[in-house]
C-alpha cells in the first residue's frame, strides 16, 4: 500500500492505527481534518488524546465494515404483481 | 436479571465525563479558539491542529458554554471583517474591486475552516437555540460590515456601473473579476443582489438606452437603427451570460426592448424612405426579418406591422385594380395580381417566418381589392383561357400544376364565383369547339380543382361538355363506319353533338350551307336520329370551322382554315367571279352583323386578304363588290383566317352577361329561402337575410334588397306568409 493511500490515527495511549484513507473518510470530521488545510493535512496523522485505544480500535473496525458494505450495491428487492423483481432502493 | 443463589455484584453506571473544576475553563478554552481564528484569517492555518480545536469547541458546547462560544465567534469575526473593510476602503481606483475580491475569497476560506472546527456547535447548539448557522452568519456579517459599510456600499455600486458603461461604449473590461463580484452579491442573497445592484443597474441602463435611442433615431434610417438595436440586445444577453444572474436577462431585455423599440415603434415603421412600406416594396428580406424578430418581443409590435402591411396592400391593390390602363389587357392584369401575391408570399415565408396571422391579413387584403373590380372574375377566366390555349405549351407538368394552383388561390378570393363560372363556361366552349386547347390533362386538372373547391354542382356542366366531345368522336366513328362507303370522295365532316343544358346558350342563326355540305349534313342527321330517337338536332353554324383547299391564280395552292360563315362565302366564288354584298347576303342568309365581320376578316386584313373588295375601304358597304384575290400569297402553306378567339367583352356584351347572371341568381336565392324556412318554420326578417347570405356565400354575395324582393315574390306565390301580429316574422306554408 502506498504511503499516500493511508492515514495514521493515534490514540490517547499512543497506539498508531494505520488505515486506508478511504476508510477514514467515512467520518465527516476526519475528512474535514484531512482536507482542511490544517496541521493534520500535511502529515496525514491525526491525534486523539481523549480517545482510548480500545475505542479507537472499534472505530477503525467500523470504518472498514462500513466501507465494505457500502461498496456492495444492495437492492432491496420487492416482488412485484406479476412475479418480477423490481429494484426499490439502493443502500 | 434472574435472582439466583449467587448475586451478581456489579452495577452499570452512567458514563460520566470529566468534571470541569477550573472556573476559568470557558475563558481559557475560548482564548485558544480566538487565537486560532486569528491565525486562520492570517493564512496560518497549517500550523494548527484541527483535532485540538475541534475538541475544544466540542467541550465548550458539552459543558454548556455554547452561548459564550457563539457570541465570541460573532465578535471576533466582526473585528476581522472591520479591519478587512478598512483595507478595502483604502484601495485606490482600479484596485478597489481587486482588493474586495481578494478579501472576499479570504473570508470564504476562513469561514469554511471555522465552520469545520465548530461543526459540533453547528449541529447541536445552534438548531436547538434557533440561532443562525455558522456559514450563514459569516455571510451576514460580511454583508453588514463590508458591503453595507457606508464608505463601500455606494462606491461598489458606482464602480460596477461605471465598468458596465465602459463596456457598452466598446472598452474591454475584466469580466472574470466582474463575475466574481456579482457572484458575491448573489451569494449574499437575492435581496442584496437586487437592492445593491440590479435595481440601479436596470435604472441606469434604461436611461442609457433612452438617450442612445433618441440619438440614433435622429440620424439613422430604419434598417440601420434596427441593426443597432439588435446588436445592443445581443450584447446585453451576452453580458448576462458572462457575469450576471440569469434571472436578470428577461429584465434587462425588457428594458432594451422598451427603450429602443417600443417607444419608437410607430416612428420606425412610418419612417420616410426607409420604413416598413419601403422595405416591402424593395423586398428587403433581411431587414424585414430583423424588424419582425425585434417587434415580436414588444407587445402589439407585430399587430402594428401587420396593420400597416394590410393597408399598404389594400391601397396598392386598389390602385392596381381600378387602373384603367391595367384593365385593358386581362392576361396582364391577372399576371400582375399573381406577381403581387407571389411577392408577399415570399416576404411572409422568408422574413415573417410564415406567421399565420400575416397570411390571413394577406388573404383578406386580396379579397378586399380583387372584388373592387367587377370584371375580375371575367379576367381570371380569360387568363386561364390564354394559358390553356397557348401559354402552357412546353411547360412541364409540375409547373402546370403550380400555375393552376395559383389561379385557384385567386379564384378563392372572388366573391362572385358564379360570374366566373359563366365566363369560364363560355371560354371553355370556344376552346373545345375550336380544338385549341393545349393540354387535355391541364383542363381536367383544373376542373378537378374547381370541384374540390366548390362542389360537384359547380363542375357538373363543365364535365358534361367534355363528355359531349368524347361522345361526338365515337359518333363520328360510327357514322363513317356505317355510311363511309356512300360518301366516297366528298368533303369530310366532323360533327360535335352538344347537349343543350351543358353548353352556354347561343342563339341559332340562319345560314345556307353549300350544296355539297347540306346533303352530307342531312345524311348525318338521319344517321344520328336513327340511333337516338326523340332528340332534336339544330346546326350551330356560328361556331364551326372549315379547312378549304384553294388555288389562287392557277398557281398558288393553299390550305385555308376559316369559320363556317367564311366557308359559305368563299364557296360561292366557285361559281362566279364577282359578287356584291347584297348577293352574298341573299345567297348565304347569314345575319348582317356577322356577315360584315366575316367579310372584313376575309378582305380587309393585311396578309390574309383572300378576297378583294371594291372600294378598298375598311368598312363594308351595301354596294361593295367582292372577288377572289388571285395575287394572294403567304409564306405558309396553311393559312388561318379569323379564328373565333375569346375576347374581352364589349360593353353591351358585358351588360348582357351581367344581366343573365342576375337572372340566374334569383332562383338560387329563392331556393335558399325555401330551404331555410322549411327547416325553421318561423323566422324574422334579419335572421333570414343573415342565413341566406351565409348559405350563398360560396357562390356570390347576396344583396339584401334582392333577398327582400324574392321573399315578397314567394309570399305572392303562397310559399310564405307574413305573421299577423308581428310584421317582421315570416311563416312557412307547407
Amino acid at each position: 500500500m502506498k504511503k499516500e493511500d493511508t492515514v495514521m490515527l493515534i490514540s490517547a495511549e499512543g497506539f498508531e492505527f494505520v488505515i486506508d484513507r478511504k476508510a477514514a473518510m467515512v467520518s465527516q470530521t476526519i475528512r474535514n481534518m484531512l482536507t482542511g488545510g490544517f496541521l493534520e493535512t500535511e502529515h496525514g496523522k491525526v491525534n486523539f488524546p481523549e480517545i482510548s485505544t480500545t475505542i479507537l480500535e472499534k472505530i477503525c473496525q467500523y470504518f472498514h465494515w462500513s466501507l465494505q458494505y457500502a461498496s456492495l450495491w444492495m437492492y432491496v428487492m420487492m416482488q412485484g404483481m406479476w412475479g418480477a423483481w423490481y429494484p426499490v432502493a439502493l443502500i | 436479571m434472574s435472582s439466583g443463589p449467587k448475586k451478581r455484584n456489579f452495577q452499570i453506571e452512567a458514563f460520566k465525563h470529566k468534571v470541569v473544576v477550573d472556573p476559568k475553563y470557558a475563558e481559557k478554552t475560548w482564548k485558544v479558539l480566538e487565537d486560532a481564528i486569528r491565525e486562520i484569517y492570517n493564512h496560518n492555518a497549517s500550523g494548527l491542529s484541527f483535532e485540538e480545536l475541534y475538541r475544544n469547541a466540542y467541550n465548550m458546547v458539552l459543558h454548556k458554554f455554547g452561548e459564550r462560544l457563539y457570541s465570541g465567534l460573532v465578535s471576533t469575526m466582526t473585528l476581522h471583517l472591520q479591519s478587512m473593510s478598512k483595507s478595502i476602503e483604502a484601495a485606490q481606483g482600479a484596485s478597489f474591486l481587486d482588493e474586495l475580491n481578494t478579501k472576499w475569497n479570504d473570508h470564504n476560506k476562513a469561514l469554511q475552516m471555522i465552520r469545520d472546527i465548530l461543526m459540533y456547535m453547528d449541529r447541536t447548539f445552534i438548531p436547538s437555540t434557533h440561532k443562525t448557522p455558522v456559514h450563514e452568519l459569516g455571510l451576514n456579517l460580511w454583508r453588514d460590515n463590508v458591503i453595507h459599510n457606508s464608505n463601500i456600499q455606494s462606491r461598489l455600486l458606482n464602480t460596477i456601473l461605471e465598468l458596465i458603461q465602459r463596456e457598452r461604449t466598446g472598452e474591454v473590461i475584466n469580466r472574470g473579476l466582474m463575475r466574481n463580484i456579482i457572484k458575491m452579491l448573489m451569494d449574499l442573497g437575492p435581496s442584496v443582489y437586487q437592492e445593491d445592484f440590479e435595481k440601479s443597474f436596470l435604472q441606469v441602463s434604461a436611461d442609457f438606452y433612452r438617450a442612445e435611442s433618441q440619438e440614433y433615431i435622429e440620424c439613422c434610417d430604419c434598417a440601420d437603427y434596427l441593426k443597432k438595436a439588435e446588436r445592443r440586445l445581443n450584447e446585453e444577453i451576452d453580458r448576462v451570460s458572462h457575469y450576471l444572474d440569469t434571472k436578470t436577462e428577461t429584465k434587462i431585455t425588457n428594458v432594451v426592448e422598451k427603450e429602443m423599440i417600443a417607444n419608437h415603434k410607430l416612428r420606425l415603421i412610418h419612417m420616410e424612405n426607409s420604413g416598413l412600406v419601403k422595405m416591402l416594396l424593395d423586398d428587403k428580406f433581411e431587414d424585414l426579418a430583423r424588424m419582425y424578430n425585434l417587434f415580436h418581443r414588444v407587445s402589439i409590435g407585430l399587430s402594428t406591422i401587420r396593420d400597416v402591411m394590410t393597408s399598404h396592400i389594400r391601397d396598392t391593390g386598389k390602385q392596381l385594380v381600378t387602373d384603367p390602363e391595367k384593365s385593358k389587357n386581362p392576361v396582364e392584369f391577372v399576371e400582375t395580381l399573381l406577381e403581387k401575391r407571389d411577392k408577399y408570399d415570399k416576404i411572409i415565408s422568408s422574413a415573417f417566418s410564415n406567421d399565420k396571422t400575416f397570411q390571413n391579413a394577406l388573404s383578406s387584403s386580396f379579397e378586399y381589392f380583387i372584388n373592387l373590380n367587377p370584371r375580375s372574375p371575367e379576367y381570371i377566366s380569360l387568363f386561364v383561357d390564354d394559358k390553356l390555349r397557348k401559354g402552357l405549351k412546353g411547360v412541364k407538368d409540375d409547373d402546370v400544376e403550380l400555375i393552376l394552383d395559383k389561379v385557384m388561390i385567386l379564384f378563392r378570393y372572388l366573391q362572385e364565383k358564379d360570374v366566373f363560372e359563366k365566363y369560364y363556361k363560355q371560354h371553355l366552349a370556344k376552346r373545345l369547339l375550336s380544338g385549341k386547347t393545349v393540354s387535355d390533362d391541364a383542363e381536367r386538372s383544373l376542373i378537378v380543382k374547381l370541384k374540390t373547391e366548390c362542389g360537384y354542382q359547380f363542375t357538373s356542366k363543365l364535365e358534361g361538355m367534355f363528355t359531349d366531345m368524347k361522345t361526338s368522336q365515337d359518333t363520328m366513328q360510327g357514322f363513317y363506319a356505317a355510311c363511309g362507303a356512300e360518301l366516297g370522295n366528298g368533303p369530310t365532316l366532323v360533327v360535335q353533338v352538344l347537349t343543350t343544358g351543358s353548353w352556354p346558350t347561343q342563339s341559332t342563326n340562319t345560314c345556307n350551307l353549300p350544296v355539297e355540305l347540306s346533303t352530307l349534313c342531312e345524311k348525318f342527321r338521319s344517321y344520328y336520329l336513327g340511333t337516338h330517337t326523340g332528340r332534336r338536332l339544330t346546326w350551330q353554324t356560328n361556331m364551326g370551322t372549315a379547312d378549304l383547299r384553294a388555288t389562287f391564280g392557277e398557281v398558288h395552292k393553299y390550305e385555308l382554315n376559316v369559320s363556317t360563315y367564311q366557308m359559305c362565302v368563299l364557296m360561292l366564288f366557285n361559281n362566279t367571279e364577282h359578287l356584291s354584298y347584297k348577293e352574298i347576303e341573299q345567297a348565304t342568309e347569314i345575319p348582317s352583323s356577322d356577315l360584315k365581320r366575316c367579310l372584313q376578316s376575309l378582305a380587309c386584313v393585311k396578309g390574309k386578304n383572300v378576297l378583294r373588295k371594291e372600294p378598298m375601304s375598311k368598312d363594308i358597304g351595301e354596294d361593295d363588290v367582292f372577288s377572289v384575290n388571285d395575287s394572294f400569297t403567304s409564306k405558309l402553306r396553311k393559312v388561318k383566317i379569323g379564328t373565333v378567339v375569346a375576347q374581352k367583352e364589349s360593353e353591351p356584351e358585358k351588360q348582357e352577361t351581367r344581366q343573365r347572371v342576375e337572372e340566374d341568381r334569383k332562383p338560387q336565392i329563392e331556393a335558399a329561402i325555401v330551404r331555410i324556412m322549411k327547416s325553421r318554420r318561423v323566422l324574422d326578417h334579419n335572421n333570414i337575410i343573415a342565413e341566406v347570405t351565409k348559405q350563398l356565400q360560396s357562390r356570390f354575395l347576396a344583396n339584401p334588397g334582392e333577398i327582400k324582393k324574392r321573399i315578397e315574390s314567394l309570399i305572392e306565390r303562397d310559399f310564405l306568409e307574413r305573421d299577423n301580429e308581428d310584421r317582421r316574422l315570416y311563416r312557412y306554408l307547407a
